[in-house]
């Protein structure tokens, strides 16, 4: 049998789940998982066939044995924006989807970034630390929100980066 | 280790193929009798016929294959079970553990390549982990939303001993089942259908998996309100009830399109609400004012339309919850029945009868005439499939097998075997246009080595019917790639491999080679060469509303 309509898929009417923060598209969500050798696979599997897009990952030991904490910032396109949790609900090497997109948080980003010497008074000025110095170039780190991140890095370009290396997102909510 | 395993399991049929990494099991399967291991000729072909043997018995099918090549020609196959939710085991082999990753000959990544057409899937590297592994893939594939399970073993775990340790109880952290019904959704579900001036309720396949053909019964009948059966939720409802609306979809009667397009509340129970179900989205029922949608899947819920009231849970639960709550229906609602009647009348299903060619519909109304609800039919993919769905009255579950939401072209003949293995007791009927047989028609020698009672019906065009069909209405009339003329002689071919068969091509001769098939004993075919130019009605043009729909010229 042919593949057949050629309509895309309009959102279904009315959403009802909670509206999102910062960006229409994307969620956040703190995603408990199994640590084993299948589960990134499963979990990104999982985000590309329904038509998602990571645009911010990390992934980190939990404090439970065998258990990770993956955290993602995921653009759920055309889907509807509780599709994202629902979905990765159910894997079964996912314990827990949190979506904490509504939810006061706490979020950090880190990056860490090669500039010339002379530019570091500037960024230690708004939080950097000074990693190490080396022939006229110095490390800097520097972890804040993503849009403070986003500035920090814009500020760098203005400074000449030698190089810069960005993080993915991890997330805790203030109130627990 | 394994067949002991799937011994405490209960398993009885394995169907498979053996190769270099699942020497192991092989070596030892003469040792357990009571597994009866089916032979089949290509691994898709093991794969559906599990399929068909779930569907059948209820029970979930076990498929063997080895690694590489063998658990690739498996993807199809589970793909098929996993869009249509049938509960499937694949045990599959694996190089050794100690080459895994190192490009070894027939490795392959099977749990890359099937993640996505699987409920759930494991890599075993040690035997330790094959109990549980087992023990947990039974659990996972027959409960909550069913599905194909794959466990992808690798050689040498397959050689070692350990002692049978059967796991006392199942410890799955991630997988969660929706038990419990929201009785405040089930009330207001209740409270809308009965306050309704034109509801519909359409079924899918989650009724037939939950055996809540009663249930769904009592509803509507309580409710006054009229139900449409998708393609997989066929046999849900009977179609000679009063309230039938037969089948719904983008190829479903013109009298159910009509009572969805009108009908203010719409209540979906078991169904994924696919783009076969509602055609152009965005016209989809649009005078509902309340959707009801009832899925064991909660993802199911939004994913395709946004209900009003939403029940995750499973369809005989959900619907024994609705059921207490309803009230007295407004006397109007006959106003709502006389109106579909009016459809019923303005729209029946027709086909054109006499133009010298054998048609189809008069093929499978003198076969449901034999049958007489007492048969299961296995159908392909494409006309035939639609031909089967709309001109057979199903009056209960379990009688209509057919691929709906990977629509695999070849899934007849193998899921027909794996059918009749799964319900010896009952008639087995597998529906199948030329293209889709041959895809498969290699398995023709297990139903003659096994003598299965296998009657094969090939309605023949010479095409690929649906693709011209399509072509024909849809693409500018270009006849593109779908001759088949050039095909085997299907009565040498069957003879071939030992089957007996006949040719038909006029109206006079079907009953007569029905009598021949029923007569004889074991597996026989029918190349039934029906009117190249049939096609099927009503249908619904491709990104239109189920408003639109054509239906058969000139009856």
């Amino acid at each position: 049998m042919p593949e057949t309509l050629d309509t895309p898929l309009r959102p279904a009417t009315p959403a009802t789940s909670p509206q999102v923060g910062r960006s229409e598209k994307i969620r956040v969500l703190s995603v408990l998982v199994e640590d084993g050798p299948n589960t990134l696979t499963k979990v990104s599997g999982a985000i590309r066939r329904r038509g998602f897009h990571v645009t911010g990952i990390s992934v980190g030991p939990s404090r439970k044995p065998g258990l990770s904490r993956i955290t993602l910032h995921v653009d759920h396109g055309h889907a509807e924006a509780d599709q994202v949790r629902k979905q990765l609900e159910r894997l079964v090497e996912v314990i827990e989807v949190e979506d904490v997109t509504a939810d006061e948080l706490h979020s950090r980003e880190l990056v860490i970034a090669k500039v010339e010497t002379k530019a570091v008074e500037a960024l230690v000025q708004r939080g950097a630390k000074v990693l190490s110095k080396h022939n006229g170039t110095t490390t800097v780190e520097f972890s804040g929100e993503r849009d403070e991140v986003r500035d920090f890095v814009a500020e760098l370009e203005s400074h000449g980066i030698v190089d810069v290396i960005r993080s993915g997102p991890v997330v805790m909510r203030r109130q627990s | 280790m394994i067949l002991e395993a799937l011994e405490r399991e209960g398993v009885e049929h394995i169907f498979g193929y053996p190769g270099g990494a699942n020497l192991p099991i092989y070596q030892h399967l003469p040792e357990h009798p009571r597994l009866k291991h089916i032979l089949v000729r290509h691994e898709q072909g093991a794969a559906h016929m599990a399929d068909g043997y779930a569907r059948a018995s209820g029970r979930p099918g076990v498929v063997f294959a080895t690694s590489g090549p063998g658990a690739l020609n498996l993807v199809t196959g589970l793909c098929t079970a996993y869009m249509d939710s049938v509960p499937m085991i694949a045990i599959t082999g694996q190089v050794p553990s100690t080459v895994v990753g190192r490009d070894a000959f027939q490795e392959s990544d099977v749990i890359g390549a099937t993640s996505s057409v699987t409920k759930h899937s494991y890599l075993v590297t040690n035997i330790g982990q094959l109990p549980r592994v087992i023990h947990e893939a039974f659990h996972i594939a027959t409960t909550g939303r069913p599905g194909p399970v794959l466990i992808d073993v690798c050689r040498d775990v397959q050689q070692a001993n350990a002692d049978q340790v059967t796991p006392e109880r199942l410890d799955i952290p991630g997988y969660r089942l929706n038990g419990h019904v929201d009785l405040d959704g089930a009330r207001q579900a209740a409270a809308a259908l009965t306050s309704a001036k034109q509801p519909v309720i359409l079924s899918g396949h989650g009724v037939i998996l939950s055996h809540a053909e009663s249930q769904l019964q009592a509803l509507a009948e309580a409710a006054v309100t009229p139900v449409g059966t998708t393609l997989l939720g066929i046999g849900g409802f009977p179609v000679q009830h009063p309230l039938s609306l037969h089948m719904t979809g983008f190829m479903g009667t013109g009298y159910c399109l009509k009572a969805v397009q009108n009908a203010d509340v719409l209540m979906m129970v078991g169904m994924r609400v696919d783009d076969r179900v509602t055609a152009k989205l965005a016209e989809f029922a649009p005078k509902v004012k309340t959707f009801i949608h009832v899925d064991i899947d909660g993802s199911e819920m939004g994913k395709n339309v946004r209900p009003h009231i939403e029940l995750v849970a499973d369809a005989k639960a959900a619907l024994s919850a609705i059921l207490p709550h309803l009230g007295e229906v407004d006397p109007d609602r006959r106003q709502w029945l006389t109106q579909i009647d009016r459809w019923r009348e303005e729209h029946p299903l027709r086909y054109k009868h006499s133009n010298g060619q054998l048609q189809p519909q008069d093929v499978l109304i003198d076969m449901y005439r034999r049958a007489n609800n007492e048969a299961i039919v296995v159908a392909d993919v494409g006309q035939n499939q639609i031909w089967a769905a709309l001109w057979w009255n199903y009056d209960r579950p379990g009688l209509f097998i057919n691929s709906g939401g990977a629509g695999t072209m070849g899934f007849a003949l193998p899921a027909a075997i794996g059918a009749k293995f799964g319900r010896p007791d009952v008639p087995v009927w597998c529906v199948a246009g030329e293209g889709g047989f041959v895809m498969t028609a290699q398995e023709l020698s297990v139903a003659v080595e096994h003598q299965l009672d296998v009657k094969i019906v090939l309605l023949n065009n010479f095409s690929l019917g649906m693709v011209r069909q399509f072509q024909d209405d849809f693409y500018g009339g270009v006849r593109s790639q779908v001759d088949l003329t050039h095909m085997p002689d299907f009565v040498k071919l069957a003879e071939a491999y030992g089957m007996p068969a006949l040719r038909v091509d006029r109206f006079e001769d079907i009953a007569p080679s029905f009598d021949a098939a029923q007569r004889t004993k074991g597996p026989f075919l029918i190349d039934f060469r029906i009117d190249p130019e049939a096609n099927v009605y009503p249908i619904v043009p491709l990104g239109k509303s189920l408003n639109e729909f054509w239906e058969a010229p000139d009856a």
